[in-house]
């Protein structure tokens, strides 16, 4: 049986190098409990003289601590508004923002200013840096800001950065004398100026070559080491390789990280669409999920627990075919081929285990409306058959031998 | 509508904070130039209109007492139109509730129904007064407080008092036009005259002349000849005056100080055409993408240029239409106010054709003109730079926004200086905190708007400034002639007293230093063909008296031993502009004319006529008064003006009770105080201009301000992205507006220099028809200082608030 995992890693998008903790595990780095920013029901409706347009749909969303987040979405999709209700650089309509335990809009505009200048760090598409000051002083300029560090301490800092971020030698020198990529880095050195907990970035690398945008997610990747949190927005599938997490944005709504992760090749809109259609069930550790030889409806996919696949003998003695994590799917087989199931699936004996149900028939539209899905799905099939097979003669060679 | 001059009308009327900063900017010119021109105009006729309307008289005789023989004498003078003849003399007179004693010139006339010479232009109540009641010139309003149906208390020549109503006030243009030191005026009727203990008597004679009423030449002879008439008739003359039917006496120096305000009123307009093109240098800046779009859908340069010059034009009707309805009332006001000043009245309400024609050439011209160099240099951008999104960048950093973007600039020379600057500084431990290191190096980003935003905030500061020093050059001036006055108190008597005796009495009075007899004799100046040029007082203090101090032009002091020796005020020039210490001078003193000597030329100011000074040891003796004199100076112990008053009334009071016959007691500052008070007017004028050039300074710091405000939208949105808040924001605004007020102000210390000599000059000559020395003051500066700061600030301050009350999300989305 091939997993979830595999799957998306295999996809053709899919290049550069993985995460070392999603290669590790689908949790965040961070400890549950251990939430960082806290979205709740967040609405955005922007109001103009053509009419009002809602931007977030009443988003939920938790980041814990030391996760490297890329939010992802098409262009309208609302992304860059979800980044401006965690920064809080705009306003929601309606729902809470909760980032390091405070709730960021019961501040006025100016407090959460100062908020932001010692707990977040931003870093923007442009870099943004102000043109008037040098790379040294654009980055002392947060500290004095927020009035961290003594004063005399404020430059050394601020060349420990540029140093850290390989600037030293143009410390002196205004932006517009520098590359693009260099003004990023020093936008970076900046963000972290205050030394706060979150860099939140708005696709940091869209106006750099691939070379130099190589060296950011880089410097990113060693920051998020040190145990930084970055939530970052992108539209490069290149990045999100190389990021803990990725949140998808369509149309203002959140799609389960679950459904992106299981499901790669659907469109956002179609993630979307599996999304709003599918419903949680929930299975006590040892509850058989599906049992063999009976008829399967629903297509699953694991949220939350572990699940084993298993084979039971004549002896009812099991043989577990496969342990499945939170990303992975299960139940294709019996919708794709027809028939009654060929094993056992139950909640792993460890602990519960939460799923994301997707009715017979949502799942065959899914597949008519994404042929590249049904293609994937269709080999995973043949390669769980095969070695489902496989698996099967050893059990009677077993048994009879 | 077609489409581009409907863009033309929404340009107009979308962005409405700017459309109002242009227009305002047109509007302060347009109106400052439209109140001054029209003030020029309607004063520059009125004040002679209305002088000529009441019927001024040409001469004015000041006789001994005569009776109606003489007048009629006058009257059958062939070259005389209308006479009229007057008592005029002094007296003191207070409110009855009040302890505070003014003194009025009281001018008895037969027949108010009758007058013909010099009139009175009713204004309350009625104007002809009965027996035992008075009309007051308005002006005494100003120290009485007193209307028609209240009373006065007259001080009569033995001491006792007389109650009399006033039943009218009336307004006398004509009568000491020329001298605005003299006391004001009540009038009552000739059998009013017992009542006030005085002889019903005529002392003045008020004419006019027949014909050529303007010719001075021949209203001098006129008088000349009357004068020797009827001093033969045994009638002496004592002073004569001679004076233009259409000329106000005062009109010169007048139109002197409107041409001042008429050239501050041109430098408002510069300045607030250097703040016009400021304004639409930085909308076309803002309006480059719009002329992309233009351009790049079939727009042709010659297109744009008309569709901006027909903004400019907008601009300037906006700004014509509120200038005009304004400066038309402003002009009249100040018309009015000049006028109530000078005592005369103006024609009516009317809008001047001159000043509108002003206003009109200048609300268009002055906004093209401005205007013309940013919009051809914006209608010829290319497409591609218009929209390429190099909407803010720097004059320092012009080029293609592509390839600023794709490969590093060197830095320019100003930027590395900057930066080389700020870390020598560093290096020395100095270290500029970033937010204000931001508002130093923002002050030096936009520099072409920079100089004009400071060339208009420095001349503000530069003109204030020289105002104040003006002001106390003119004060110090008036001071200086404070040392013609060291005397405390002045007591002159009706008759001569022998000094010794004055002495002994004063000397008993406490706090009394020192007591002085002096002469006084008036005299008529001559011209060589024997006609009278000047009125002259010649004052003659013992020759040693410190009680004068004069500032000499020329020559030498008197001397005690001096015979038929005087030194004279500068006045003299005016009649004899090439007189010399040395050169003899003929008077008329006493009906005998004599050569004289100047010995001296002075200078002075403030009194009607010429003042020269003979030693009391020669005079007393050619006046047959040896030891005796009329008029007494005394020295205090103190030389403040309450204590003057105080004491002036003590030493009235004081002599009266012990049988002198004193005509007044005046305290010594009190001549000055008037001059003073009259050059207060002046100094207000100036200050009101410089405040309106301080004004437009601000208003242009206030657009400049805005604009750098609006192109850095996106530095304040980062600013606040990384932990700036509303304070810190608001701050830095304001302290790049801080640093421009304190580079103006550097600026308007040394411009200041240059316009305190040139004002200074104008005026002293305007006034005092001779260069003064001026004087500075630390006030102006001081003054200026707090002001500039408080408008720099101020000026900052709505686009600081507005900077502040951005969110972020607005400020990059500006991008």
């Amino acid at each position: 049986m091939v997993s979830a995992d595999r799957q998306t890693s295999s996809a053709p998008a899919s290049r550069g190098r993985k995460h070392p903790r999603q290669q590790e595990d689908a949790q965040p780095a961070g400890s549950r409990n251990d939430v960082l920013i806290q979205m709740r029901d967040v609405v955005k409706t922007f109001k103009n003289a053509a009419g009002e347009f809602t931007a977030l749909k009443g988003v939920d969303l938790d980041i814990h601590r030391g996760e490297f987040a890329a939010i992802v979405g098409k262009s309208g999709s609302g992304k860059s508004t979800l980044l401006n209700m965690i920064t809080g650089i705009d306003h929601p309509t309606s729902g809470s923002v909760v980032i390091g335990g405070v709730d960021i809009y019961r501040m006025t505009e100016s407090q959460r200013s100062l908020w932001r200048g010692q707990n977040l760090g931003i870093v923007f598409q442009f870099f943004q840096l102000l043109p008037m000051l040098t790379l040294l002083e654009n980055v002392m300029l947060p500290m004095d800001y927020v009035g961290l560090y003594d004063f005399e301490e404020r430059p050394k800092r601020a060349m420990a950065l540029l140093e850290m971020v390989g600037l030293e030698k143009q410390a002196h020198t205004l932006p517009l004398a520098v590359s693009t990529g260099q003004q990023q880095a020093a936008a970076i050195a900046r963000a972290l100026a205050t030394n706060p907990p979150l860099l939140v970035a708005d696709e940091p690398t869209g106006n750099l070559d691939s070379r130099t945008s190589e060296a950011i997610i880089d410097l990113f990747d060693e920051l998020v080491g040190d145990g930084k949190t970055i939530v970052m927005v992108t539209h490069d599938p290149s990045l999100t390789s190389r990021t803990s997490r990725t949140v998808t944005i369509s149309d203002g709504v959140l799609i389960s990280e679950i459904v992106a992760r299981a499901l790669p090749l659907l469109s956002h809109a179609q993630m979307l669409e599996v999304t709003q259609k599918f419903e949680r069930q929930t299975f006590q550790p040892g509850e058989d999920i599906i049992r063999r030889d009976e008829r399967v409806d629903y297509f699953f996919m694991i949220e939350n627990g572990e699940v084993d696949v298993v084979l039971q003998g004549k002896r009812r003695d099991d043989t577990v075919l496969a342990r499945l994590k939170p990303g992975d799917f299960f139940g294709e087989i019996e919708l794709v081929r027809g028939g009654k199931s060929i094993a056992n699936v139950r909640a792993a004996a460890e602990g519960p285990v939460e799923l994301l149900a997707l009715s017979r028939a949502d799942f065959n539209q899914m597949l008519e409306v994404s042929p590249l899905t049904q293609e994937a799905i269709s080999k995973v099939v043949q390669e769980r058959l095969k070695e489902h097979k496989a698996t099967d003669r050893r059990k009677k060679w077993r048994l009879f031998g | 509508m077609k489409p581009r001059w409907r863009k033309v009308l929404l340009d107009l009327i979308e962005n409405k904070g700017r459309t109002l900063l242009v227009v305002l900017s047109i509007f302060v010119g347009v109106f400052s130039i439209g109140v001054i021109a029209g003030a020029y105009v309607i004063i520059a006729n009125d004040m002679s209109a209305s002088y000529a309307a009441n019927q001024p008289a040409n001469l004015e005789l000041r006789m001994e007492d005569f009776d109606e023989d003489i007048l009629t004498t006058v009257r059958n003078t062939r070259e005389i139109g209308e006479a009229e003849a007057r008592r005029v003399f002094n007296i003191r007179v207070r409110t009855p509730d009040s302890d505070q004693w003014s003194t009025l010139d009281i001018i008895a006339m037969d027949d108010f129904q009758a007058n013909q010479v010099n009139l009175l232009t009713p204004m309350r109540g009625s104007t002809n007064p009965g027996k035992n009641e008075v009309l007051l010139e308005r002006e005494a309003l100003e120290d009485l407080k007193v209307d028609v149906g209240g009373n006065l208390v007259f001080e009569l020549p033995d001491g006792t008092t007389k109650t009399l109503p006033v039943v009218g006030i009336v307004q006398d243009p004509t009568t000491g036009a020329d001298d605005f030191l003299a006391p004001p005026y009540g009038y009552i009727a000739m059998d009013t005259l017992p009542t006030l203990r005085m002889p019903g008597t005529f002392n003045r004679i008020y004419a006019t002349v027949s014909e050529n009423g303007d010719d001075l030449a021949h209203i001098r002879t006129v008088g000349t000849d009357l004068k020797d008439k009827l001093e033969k008739a045994g009638t002496p003359v004592i002073r004569t005056r001679f004076s233009k039917s259409h000329e106000h006496p005062l009109a010169a120096t007048v139109n002197a100080i409107l041409g001042i305000l008429l050239a501050l009123g041109v430098l408002i307009v510069f300045l607030s055409s250097s703040l016009i093109a400021n304004t639409l240098s930085a909308l076309l800046n803002q309006h480059l993408r719009h002329i992309g779009v233009i351009k790049l859908v079939g727009g042709r340069n010659r297109q744009v240029l008309a569709m901006y010059l027909t903004l400019i034009m907008a601009f300037g009707v906006l700004a014509l239409i509120p200038a005009v309805l304004l400066g038309g009332q402003g002009a009249y006001g100040l018309a009015a106010f000049i006028a109530s000043q000078l005592s005369f009245n103006l024609l009516g309400y009317r809008i001047v054709p001159l000043a509108f024609g002003i206003q009109i050439a200048v609300g268009l011209l002055v906004p093209l003109v401005s205007g013309l160099a940013p919009v051809i240099s914006g209608s010829r951008v290319t497409v591609l730079r218009a929209i390429s999104g190099e909407l803010a960048l720097d004059e320092s950093q012009d080029g293609d926004e592509d390839a600023r973007v794709a490969s590093p600039k060197s830095e320019s020379r100003w930027e590395r200086f900057q930066t080389r600057v700020t870390n020598a500084l560093a290096k020395r431990g100095i270290h500029i905190p970033r937010p204000l290191l931001i508002s130093l190096r923002n002050t030096f980003r936009r520099r072409g708007r920079l100089a004009l935003t400071l060339f208009t905030l420095t001349m503000g500061g530069a003109i204030f400034i020289a105002v104040f020093n003006v002001r106390v050059t003119l004060f110090d001036y008036i001071g200086a002639i404070g040392r013609y006055f060291l005397a405390d108190v002045t007591v002159d008597f009706d008759q001569p007293y022998r000094i010794h005796e004055v002495q002994q009495f004063a000397a008993q009075v406490p706090g009394v230093q020192a007591v002085e007899g002096w002469q006084f004799v008036g005299t008529e100046l001559l011209y060589p063909d024997g006609t009278v040029a000047e009125n002259m007082n010649l004052l003659a203090p013992p020759a040693e008296s410190k009680l004068v101090n004069p500032i000499l032009v020329e020559g030498r002091w008197i001397l005690p031993s001096d015979v038929r020796k005087l030194a004279i005020s500068e006045a003299v020039y005016d009649p004899f502009p090439d007189l010399r210490a040395g050169d003899n001078l003929r008077l008329k003193i006493n009906g005998l004319e004599e050569d004289w000597q100047v010995v001296g030329i002075f200078k002075f100011v403030g009194q009607e006529g010429i003042l020269a000074y003979a030693p009391y040891e020669y005079v007393s003796v050619a006046n047959n008064l040896t030891n005796r004199a009329y008029t007494y100076r005394i020295v205090l112990d103190r030389h403040d003006r309450p204590y003057q008053d105080q004491m002036a009334e003590v030493f009235d009071r004081y002599f009266r009770d012990n049988g002198f016959k004193v005509r007044q007691a005046r305290a010594g500052l009190a001549s000055l105080d008037v001059a003073a008070d009259s050059l207060g007017i002046l100094v207000t004028f100036l200050m009101i201009m410089a405040l309106l050039t301080a004004s437009v300074g601000s208003m242009g710091l206030t657009g400049t301000m805005g604009m750098n405000v609006l192109e850095r939208t996106r530095e304040i949105g980062i600013m606040r992205a990384i932990g700036a808040g509303n304070k810190v924001i608001m701050r830095t605004v304001i302290a790049e507006g801080v640093v421009i007020g304190l580079i103006s102000f550097g600026l308007a210390i040394l411009l200041s220099i240059p316009f305190t000599y040139l004002l200074s000059t104008i005026v002293s000559l305007a006034v005092f028809e001779t260069p003064i020395q001026v004087v500075f003051t630390p006030i102006g500066y001081l003054i200026w200082l707090g002001l500039v700061l408080a408008l720099s600030a101020f000026a900052s301050l709505l686009p600081a608030r507005n900077a502040a009350r951005l969110t972020i999300r607005e400020v990059l989305a500006y991008e």
